[in-house]
């Protein structure tokens, strides 16, 4: 089953979970990226010498940057404009796919290019520019590929990621005019496409890209790439957009170096990107190149809200897709079972708090509650807690069955009363011994045949936890 | 019509993030902002400044040469045409100092301009940019856009080749944006500011690393100047040890 047969939206994750586990290879080459992703940014995280240090003060500095998000922004607009931008502020998706519709339809541009953007993927730019008659390219690789294979991104950083290199042959066999030619391996699949959106770049007439931070001080925006293709979106085209969130903003150049640290070690384990460009406006005086006219436009999709509420800490996310990287649960169900353009730790996080908890209930509830997200998480967010004050809101609102919320109820009275708790256990623990005491297991289990149905329930051996622990304890008093 | 709704937009958003939390003064965040201290910068793989740097592009998939003075680096420049490309042929951006080269030195015959844009010639083999900046930190060089750096050389080549003065390197980014900041004083804002660390790459098809994914295939960086003798053979040995580890 493929991405696009999955049923579109969060609600369906449960039912994406059990499909996408089917797909023998898919796992595999998931279970590869859980251990290669982890490995090379352990391997520069040590490299760095005081990681830590340099971590502790991104957060602070990102959260310096929010708590005076007004004046920072402020600020920047203020810089921007006064390169020569236009700057735009869109309140939600609809106003920013309008705002660079009419941009485009302003220069009577048919070609467009575009550099990897999670802003316009959260706003669904692409069909929105393809519907009124524009011809919109992807140029980031993996972008590329999933726009003809008409999927969408199964990881933020690498979005074809799921793809084999048998399936992505495959495509350009399907999608270009290849001839005799056949396509051996990765190397000559990159010219391939290298050579198709090479003519799409010199003949384009909008640039698009996003940006990795806005810096107040001087209005520039920061753009870090390896392929260099959101470069070439950002000179080559006569016009160039910027879409991007308030959210991106720090208030000196230093401050950027310092998130550009932080973010490639964490998304591809390099020092720096290949590319780490910083774009002021349109061309000016004696330039030769560039585009004539520049747009910035601002996307709020309700972060505004999300800054006056528990989920701040959420703000300071880099986008850089370690916590992915190292979730059970996102290497296990893979990008596409969340049904949204966020997944993993980050995406369970967000997704909800920009579509609302409604939709979006089962992603909180997709993870085991490990940590691993945010010992890596290079913004010290902690989406641990985030997604445990998610699912404690959805218990509120009632979102969750009835059954689970009553049965969640039921033990934490219980837990709250523990001496009853330790004689129901001394009582039921043993007796579950002594029924499953011939197999030493049980094939089906009342109220745990969630876990009956996947594998046996072992049965309880000697006595409980707590009553061990108590007579080790009387023990040692004993002796001391 | 776009600019009464804009306004009406910015003032909304700012009006709201004013509520949520803007009282303090400019003053008041920028003494906050200061007592927040310096950003740790990570550590050097070599304490001398060339060798660090050296062995950083190297890391980057660059190739390096050091070159005493410019004729000898006119020369660094032939040698890497001739053996990649077969030719004495070079793009190179309208920059006063690269027009200064001695570049009959090395019967190197250098186009000053923008590299090849039109898709239907075949692509400029290779061009020459002079850095404004070298980051021992990231192996990186540093370019501002403009006539002396067309975008087209950076980018739409199939080898970029730069030079440096050993004078421009710098430790960490931090220094080079005090550098880059000191320039802006004196020149203005450029377009655009270039931070370029290895030939254009990704690994985005089955997570394997490919050269030349949009941008040159290679990337050659040719340090000028009062290098010390060991610095370039130390990096390669620096390199060597480090893939026998792996």
């Amino acid at each position: 089953m493929s991405s696009t047969d999955q049923a579109k939206g969060s609600r369906a994750f449960y039912s994406n979970v059990r499909s996408s586990l089917q797909e023998t290879e898919k796992v595999n080459r998931r279970d590869m990226l859980g251990l290669f992703m982890p490995m090379i940014r352990d391997a520069a995280v040590n490299e760095f010498g005081g990681f830590e240090e340099l971590r502790r003060h991104v957060k602070n500095i990102k959260q310096h940057s929010l708590d005076n998000l007004y004046h920072y922004l402020s600020q920047f607009v203020e810089e921007a404009k006064s390169n020569g931008n236009h700057v735009h502020f869109a309140q939600d998706s609809s106003e920013m796919n309008s705002i660079v519709l009419d941009i485009c339809q302003q220069h009577d541009a048919r070609r467009v290019i575009k550099g990897k953007s999670m802003v316009t993927e959260e706003t669904h730019l692409l069909p929105h520019l393809q519907s009124a008659g524009l011809e919109v390219v992807e140029t980031d690789l993996g972008e590329y590929i999933i726009q003809q294979a008409g999927e969408s991104p199964s990881h933020i950083v690498g979005p074809a990621l799921h793809k084999s290199v048998d399936e992505i042959r495959e495509l350009f066999m399907r999608k270009h005019q290849l001839g005799e030619r056949e396509l051996e391996g990765p190397a000559e699949m990159v010219a391939e496409a290298r050579t198709v959106l090479r003519e799409h770049f010199l003949k384009a007439d909008v640039g698009i890209i996003g940006s990795n931070a806005l810096i107040a001080e001087s209005g520039y925006s920061m753009l870090v790439t390896n392929e260099g293709n959101g470069d070439l979106c950002a000179n080559l085209p006569k016009v160039l957009i910027i879409c991007t969130t308030m959210d991106r903003v720090v208030p000196r150049a230093n401050d950027a170096m310092a998130l550009l640290r932080l973010l490639v070690r964490s998304a591809t384990g390099q020092p720096v990107t290949c590319y780490t460009s910083f774009y002021s406006g349109p061309r000016q005086g004696e330039d030769t190149d560039g585009p004539i006219e520049t747009h910035i436009v601002l996307l709020d999709n309700k972060r505004s809200d999300i800054l006056d509420s528990d989920y701040r800490e959420m703000l300071q996310c880099i986008r850089c897709a370690a916590c992915l990287n190292h979730c059970p649960i996102y290497i296990g169900a893979g990008g596409h079972a969340y049904g949204s353009v966020y997944m993993g730790p980050m995406g369970s996080v967000l997704t909800p708090l920009l579509t609302s908890l409604e939709e979006s209930n089962a992603l909180p509830n997709a993870c085991t509650a490990c940590g691993r997200c945010a010992e890596v998480c290079p913004a010290s967010i902690p989406l641990p807690d985030l997604l445990r004050d998610l699912r404690h809101d959805e218990t509120r609102a009632k979102l969750s069955p009835t059954r689970w919320r009553v049965g969640m109820k039921i033990h934490a009275w219980l837990l709250s009363h523990p001496w009853l708790y330790h004689k129901l256990t001394a009582l039921g623990i043993p007796a579950l011994g002594w029924l499953g005491r011939k197999k030493g297991s049980f094939k089906s289990l009342v109220l745990a045949n969630g876990w009956t149905d996947e594998r046996d329930f072992p049965a309880p051996q000697g006595r409980t936890f707590m009553q061990q622990y108590q007579s080790q304890r009387d023990d040692n008093e004993d002796a001391g | 019509m776009i600019t009464k709704t804009q306004d009406s937009a910015q003032s909304d958003l700012l009006g709201k993030l004013r509520r949520v939390g803007g009282n303090a003064s400019a003053e008041q965040i920028g003494a906050e902002l200061n007592r927040l201290g310096q950003t740790p910068v990570p550590l050097l793989p070599a304490q001398e400044l060339c060798e660090a740097f050296l062995i950083n592009v190297l890391k980057n998939q660059g190739t390096v040469a050091c070159a005493p003075d410019r004729s000898e680096a006119v020369k660094c420049v032939a040698k890497y045409l001739h053996e990649r490309f077969h030719t004495r042929k070079i793009v190179a951006g309208n920059d006063p100092r690269l027009a200064a080269m001695p570049w009959r030195d090395g019967g190197v015959l250098p186009r000053f301009g923008a590299a090849e844009q039109e898709f239907s010639s075949p692509p400029t083999p290779a061009s020459l940019s002079y850095a404004r900046l070298g980051v021992a930190e990231t192996g990186s060089i540093v370019t501002f856009t403009g006539k002396s750096n067309p975008a087209a050389n950076n980018l739409l080549v199939e080898d970029h080749l730069v030079l440096l003065d050993v004078a421009d390197l710098v430790a960490n980014l931090d220094d080079a944006w005090q550098r880059i900041n000191a320039a802006m004083e004196e020149e203005g804002r450029p377009r655009g500011i270039n931070f370029i660390s290895g030939p254009s790459s990704t690994g985005d098809i089955d997570a394997q690393l490919v050269m030349g994914a949009h941008g040159p295939r290679a990337w050659h960086v040719i340090l000028m100047g009062d290098v010390p003798d060991e610095a370039l053979d130390n990096a390669r040995s620096f390199i060597e040890q480090r893939l026998n580890q792996l």
